[in-house]
């Protein structure tokens, strides 16, 4: 242990934090992504609250600060709390939300009122037990990252060894019913898991923002990937970023440490739900508005083409006329197909260049393609699960099944 | 269709189930034969679903048993594959096709090992029959209903089991992937698999179903379709109302599919 901190190249006792918040970072983002998916976040915060009356029972029974009987009366506590939320779910008719409500606020008070007690009772150790609160990494010393880590090791080798099955019961848990899995002892695991994560944060991140140690990893991991394997791996690599950052900034500024991870960690998610590549919240926005800027310019076109045959090259004041669409989204359609060089202009009227004319021609085309596949899509095979698209048939179906529909659609003219 | 001496496929006897104090399935004795393709029709809330999920011991019974080949259910899992409604699955979840289909191999490989190379050729063959190898890379969310649905059953065929249940399968998908379908699970039967299937569409299951079990929370009648799918039982099935139709429309309509 003391080898390992002394490769750290920052002072002993940051060294110490930096490494707790380490084991936290990982173990809580691994573990916590057991509680996102299966959207059972707020059980986690549940758990953690109900955590609290542990500790301060634990203290009162052994009198003194030792991290493992404290941990270790987290622990009991935080089970003790996912049996009530089970038994009230499964034994009356009060919906989860309501029994996470119930549990979370009983045990909370509870904590509150023996940390009160305590503080009361003039016992001369209880200074700094409050920090299970809000937590504090400063302070924490080598004994404390010691028990965190067997504690994690622990959690996360039972996720190694069940991946495979939690996975199953997490996605589908019929069918993970179906093939012989016990699926209410897996979700009692998962339970298990998530407590063990508690443990672990609580001296660190405290009972009452543990929750965001659980959730921001799993989420900013899931806008990173679609895969639960490498979901676990970037959660552990978010959460140890998001622990590190946090409780170190936390140390030098001598605030408390819980309020800085989650801020550390807020950042993070509100950039990743920005700009994530596809998932991103930003390019959504930019997609569907080049889609709609393309799909408007190809309006304008095939308006002004069907004009065109119609009588002499229109100006942009009939085609508003004739297809009855706002004049700025024209005016900006316009703009698009005088960049790409599609319309020339004659003072007021407007003509289709040589290329303006053909991808007229293919718009028209696509059109009557997606017809022809409503009329006659029936009658011929797709190879596979393919799905049509309306906007590009030929490229979704393959041009095989195109061309048959353009013959069916011919044959049915003539 | 069916050899003489085969054990039924499936076979529930004396299924007692209640949700509160109604029950949902009240004593029924109900027998799917080896071999052939079974149709499990009834109006909403007549217990189809619930008579596969306690049949495979997923939601508990009041009483009675069920066997597979003639070996208590729960005991005989691997040689069954069910494909659940597909509303009871967080399609945001973060997996791929393809490991969705992986999962039809779990209970063969072991809980924790790796597949081989016999289970992964198994998913590749499944992906392919159901059309969906160039999709076994997609996210499962970023499929259509149809496309999701041929996952599911590229899953159970990856199985390899002998039985397979299917809880409305073409609820909600397009008409040309229930076709596809449906002719997948007629070819599957001909191969000598068993399968028993929640269905909602009465004109279908006379057109490609061999054996149906016509249900109301009691087993209101069961055998060859032609005897089975008539105006007569269906009406005590249904309650005249309800299907809006006199008798030789409901017969037309049957026939129709």
């Amino acid at each position: 242990m003391g080898g390992l901190i002394s490769l750290i190249p920052l002072p002993y006792p940051d060294a110490v934090v930096a490494l707790g918040a380490l084991v936290l970072g990982v173990t809580a983002g691994v573990l916590g992504a057991f509680a996102v998916l299966p959207r059972r976040s707020l059980v986690g915060d549940a758990l953690a609250h109900a955590a609290l009356p542990g500790v301060c029972l634990a203290f009162i029974l052994t009198g003194a600060k030792d991290p493992a009987a404290l941990l270790a009366g987290a622990a009991v506590a935080g089970l003790v709390g996912a049996v009530l939320i089970i038994l009230i779910e499964r034994t009356s008719r009060i919906r989860p939300d309501a029994a996470i409500g119930v549990v979370l606020s009983v045990f909370f008070s509870l904590g509150i009122v023996l940390l009160t007690a305590i503080s009361h009772s003039g016992n001369a150790q209880q200074a700094g037990l409050e920090r299970y609160l809000f937590g504090q990494a400063a302070g924490l010393v080598e004994r404390d990252v010691v028990v965190m880590g067997l504690v994690g090791a622990a959690g996360l080798s039972l996720v190694l060894v069940l991946l495979r099955p939690l996975r199953a019961a997490m996605f589908d848990r019929e069918f993970a019913g179906s093939i012989g899995l016990p699926v209410r002892a897996l979700e009692l695991a998962t339970t298990v898991l998530l407590v063990a994560a508690i443990v672990i944060g609580l001296r660190m991140v405290g009972a009452i923002l543990m929750v965001a140690m659980l959730v921001v990893p799993a989420v900013a991991a899931r806008q990173l990937t679609g895969r639960l394997g490498p979901l676990l791996l970037v959660a552990a690599g978010v959460g140890a970023l998001v622990g590190v950052s946090g409780a170190l900034l936390s140390a030098r500024a001598e605030a408390p440490t819980g309020p800085v991870v989650v801020l550390v960690g807020v950042l993070l998610v509100v950039a990743l739900l920005l700009l994530a590549p596809g998932r991103g919240v930003l390019w959504g926005w930019a997609r569907r508005r080049r889609e709609r800027r393309r799909e408007s310019a190809t309006a304008l076109l095939v308006d002004i083409e069907s004009l065109m045959h119609a009588g002499p090259p229109p100006t942009l004041e009939q085609v508003a006329l004739a297809s009855a669409r706002p004049r700025p989204h024209l005016r900006r359609a316009l703009r698009d197909l005088d960049r790409a060089g599609l319309v020339a202009h004659d003072g007021e009227r407007l003509r289709l260049t040589e290329s303006g004319a053909a991808a007229a021609h293919a718009a028209l085309e696509r059109r009557r393609l997606w017809s022809a596949w409503l009329e006659h899509g029936w009658q011929i095979g797709v190879p596979g699960a393919v799905e049509p698209d309306p906007r590009d048939l030929r490229g979704s179906l393959g041009d095989q099944a195109a061309d048959r529909l353009e013959r069916l659609a011919r044959e049915a003219a003539a | 269709m069916t050899a003489a001496g085969r054990l039924p496929a499936l076979e529930v006897r004396h299924l007692t189930v209640s949700y509160g104090a109604r029950p949902a399935l009240w004593d029924v004795d109900a027998s799917f034969p080896a071999g052939a393709m079974s149709a499990i029709v009834g109006p909403n809330g007549s217990g189809k679903s619930t008579l596969i999920r306690a049949a495979l011991g997923l939601v508990p019974a009041d009483a009675g048993q069920s066997s597979v080949d003639g070996r208590p259910a729960r005991s005989a899992l691997d040689r069954v594959a069910y494909v659940p409604q597909r509303e009871a699955v967080d399609w945001d979840f973060p997996i791929t096709v393809r490991e969705v289909v992986e999962m039809g191999r779990y209970r063969h490989a072991g809980w924790v090992r790796r597949l081989r190379a016999r289970d992964r050729e198994v998913v590749d063959s499944a992906l392919e029959r159901v059309g969906m190898a160039a999709l076994a890379r997609r996210q499962i969310g970023a499929l259509s209903g149809g496309q999701r649905q041929r996952a599911f059953i590229a899953r159970a065929l990856a199985q390899e089991a002998g039985l397979m249940l299917l809880d409305e399968p073409f609820q909600g998908i397009d008409a040309r992937t229930e076709a596809a379908l449906l002719g997948l699970l007629g070819e599957l039967r001909d191969a000598g698999t068993s399968l028993v299937v929640v269905h909602h569409d009465l004109a279908t299951v006379r057109a490609a179903f061999d054996w149906a079990l016509v249900l109301n929370v009691r087993a209101v009648a069961q055998g060859p379709v032609g005897e089975v799918m008539t105006a007569e039982i269906l009406r005590r099935a249904y309650g005249a109302a309800s299907l809006g139709l006199d008798d030789q429309a409901l017969e037309d309509a049957l026939w129709a599919g």
